[in-house]
């Protein structure tokens, strides 16, 4: 069983899956997640894939300033995700609010409504940060 | 034939940004569409009462990150009118030019989006390459690639040098041709045009009517922009023309995009020929006497105003910031009666919804009490495969 | 060096006709000024706004609302119509009325120009201000669970932890 374990874990790491959120910001980070795919930077050949439905995740990509009526849904997306799951928090606003902290209806940032693994600053980030902050969770994976 | 209305969930098609619309379906035809909106809204209106004129200015940048610089620009000329100061000319010329690089780079992401949309997926690659030259270019005058941070009161912050001019210039060649090349493309390849003619179809009279503006509305005839009608910053002295299609339908919005790509490739070289050797900015005093204004200017969207409203301090009394997206949500609910379910999620990126300004579509289930949820994914697949089996 | 551009364009003159036709149809209910080229604001009364309105749509054939704003004033809610007349010379005319904090109601104007609808939602959502006789107003912007009778704009709200 310890094979197969190791195989999954090698899967995960090699290709990991992800599912991108966005929780109600500018945008701003949200188009340089995408253009992380784009044939500039392309992700994608390194086996990482944007899938369409959290239950297909390995990882999820939080980016945008988290409002109230987002929360909850954030949080049943998460739910959705099958064990081991992972999450990126992208982005100022997602990590502690950014500019729009103080702000009626905006939540101090993604992980007061779930765990956050990787926090990855900028306003936005450039798709190189992006990328760097996912080589650290997969290195992070590789780990154990 | 009994009515369905169908919810789809919180995932915008491309951008994956929170929209909520409602859609009542007969068969295959949708009977009625309605838009709930607000799960991007976060007070900032209400927080720029709160904070000072410069630190507004931070913060209306992060209102839309496609737009940025558009939200600077309105709000700054704005101040600088109820300041009553004028900008020196070259910081005028370099802050026109930003603009125009950012509808290039606007107008790119769209028209990626749309492809994607269609389910051509090889148009999003390529056009979002393409759009990679821009954002270099923005890169180069400001230093970051979205959020330039250009604008300030009294003017711009950075200088265009003469070592930039050149490669501008180039950029703008190479643009322009990848234009010209997409333009032919959609005009002539019949997926693009199945997709795209007849569908959407927003008449002239109904486009004034429900008050619509930007591509939108110049795509039904209607030579309605603000950069010719109220010229701010250098436009009076730039000389343009207003890119207008009778036909009313998507691909009328497309080809209004790509040819106003095309104009903006010609304005940025006019400019850069005729840049003033001036100052870029002036130093402004910080409390704003009071008075009120109304600051109009055409962001790639349509037509996006401020209004300001100061009473001698510095932070301002009221700030109320109207963008285009919501002045477009009303003829979209008219373009969804009638349509298919495959058209739906062209129909709605093809008023270029932008989500932080707007949000959410959901579909309820009505007449048969089943309510079932499809995401923005699924029904771009539904529609790509629609029109698959339409063609055989 | 700065260049100031002078007030007095060429087409101001075509501003004050406009205003000149107002005042021969209205007199003194309506006050009208000019602080720019293609920048007109008129003060009404708040049963006057429908009146001066309608008769901009039949005359001018002015049908697109730009942006209906409220501004809270203390002890009145100033609501500025921001139109948009595209036929024959265009410029923007702003119509403003004042209606007091203790009983903010209005009249629509959904049934002349209907590009009003989300506008007067939005101003009604965030300020509380009733417009009268509206076919749907309903909430646009807030979220569903927030709570009734809290009005985020109004300047005696303050959002928590702001002093």
């Amino acid at each position: 069983m310890a094979v197969l374990d190791k195989l999954v874990n090698w899967s995960r790491v090699k290709s990991p899956w992800v599912f991108h959120m966005n929780c109600g910001g500018c945008n701003a980070c949200d188009i340089e997640v995408i253009a992380a795919l784009m044939p500039r930077y392309d992700i994608e050949r390194f086996g990482m894939l944007l899938v369409g439905s959290p239950r297909h995740a390995d990882v999820m990509i939080g980016t945008g300033t988290v409002t109230r009526q987002i929360a909850p849904r954030f949080k049943r997306l998460y739910e959705q995700m099958p064990e081991p799951k992972f999450v990126m928090a992208v982005g100022n606003c997602a990590i502690s609010g950014g500019v729009f902290a103080g702000c009626y209806n905006v939540l101090k940032g993604l992980d007061k409504v779930v765990p956050v693994d990787i926090y990855v600053p900028g306003c936005p980030p450039k798709p190189e940060a992006i990328i760097d902050g996912v080589a650290k969770l997969l290195a992070k994976l590789q780990g154990g | 034939m009994s009515t369905v209305k169908i919810p789809i969930g919180p995932q915008h098609p491309a951008l994956k940004e929170p929209i909520n619309v409602t859609i009542e379906v007969e068969g295959e035809q949708v009977v009625d569409g309605k838009v709930r909106i607000g799960y991007n809204h976060r007070g900032i209106e209400k927080a720029c009462e709160l904070r000072t004129y410069v630190r507004d200015i931070y913060l209306l940048e992060r209102v839309c990150g496609i737009c940025s610089h558009s939200h600077t620009t309105t709000f700054t000329q704005g101040v600088e009118e109820l300041l009553d100061e004028d900008v020196p000319r070259r910081g005028l010329y370099i802050r026109t030019i930003v603009c125009e690089l950012e509808r290039l780079h606007s107008h790119m992401l769209w028209f990626g989006v749309a492809g994607h949309e269609i389910g051509f997926d090889t148009l999003l690659h390529y056009s979002w390459r393409d759009r990679e030259l821009i954002l270099d270019l923005l890169e180069m005058i400001s230093g970051n690639r979205v959020n330039y941070a250009m604008n300030t009161i009294g003017g711009v912050r950075r200088d265009i040098s003469k070592d930039m001019i050149p490669t501008l210039k180039k950029g703008m060649d190479t643009f322009r041709e990848r234009c010209e090349y997409y333009l032919k493309l959609c005009s002539e390849e019949p997926t693009v045009l199945e997709r795209t003619q007849g569908v959407g179809v927003l008449p002239t009279h109904m486009a004034r009517k429900l008050g619509a503006v930007g591509p939108t509305v110049r795509a039904s005839g209607v030579d309605m922009d603000c950069r010719k009608d109220d010229p701010c910053a250098a436009y009076d002295e730039v000389p343009f023309e207003v890119c207008t299609w009778d036909s009313c339908d998507v691909f009328a919005r497309v080809a209004v995009r790509i040819l106003e790509m095309i104009q903006s490739c010609n304005m940025i070289q006019w400019m850069l020929d005729h840049l003033p050797k001036d100052e870029i900015r002036l130093k402004l005093k910080r409390r704003v006497p009071e008075g009120e204004v109304l600051s109009r200017y055409e962001a790639p969207r349509g037509e996006l105003i401020h209004y300001i409203k100061s009473n001698g301090t510095d932070t301002p009394e009221r700030v109320k910031v109207r963008t285009p997206t919501l002045a477009n949500w009303p003829s979209v609910e008219y373009m969804l009666k009638g349509c298919y379910i495959a058209d739906v999620p062209i129909i709605v990126a093809s008023i270029d919804p932008c989500i932080s300004c707007t949000d959410r579509i959901t579909f309820v289930d009505v007449e048969k009490e089943k309510t079932w949820m499809w995401d923005s994914n699924q029904l771009r697949r539904y529609g790509i495969e629609f029109y698959k089996k339409k063609r055989w | 060096m700065s260049r100031k551009r002078p007030k007095l364009k060429p087409s101001l003159k075509e501003d004050e006709k406009l205003k000149a036709e107002l005042e021969k149809a209205f007199g003194e209910t309506v006050k009208v000024w000019i602080p720019r080229a293609k920048r007109m604001f008129i003060k009404v009364k708040p049963g006057d706004h429908r009146k001066v309105i309608q008769w901009m749509r039949d005359n001018w054939d002015l049908q697109h609302v730009t942006s209906v704003t409220g501004v809270d004033k203390g002890d009145t809610f100033e609501i500025v119509y921001n139109l948009y007349k595209y036929q024959g010379y265009r410029t923007y005319p702003n119509v403003k009325t004042e209606i007091p904090k203790k009983d903010p109601k209005i009249e629509t104007i959904v049934d002349i120009l209907p590009s009003a609808d989300f506008y007067e939602r939005e101003v009604h959502d965030l300020l509380g201000i009733v417009f009268e006789n509206h076919p749907n107003l309903e909430r646009l912007i807030l979220p569903d669970d927030w709570p009734e009778g809290v009005y985020p704009l109004r300047k005696d709200w303050l959002p928590e932890g702001v002093e």
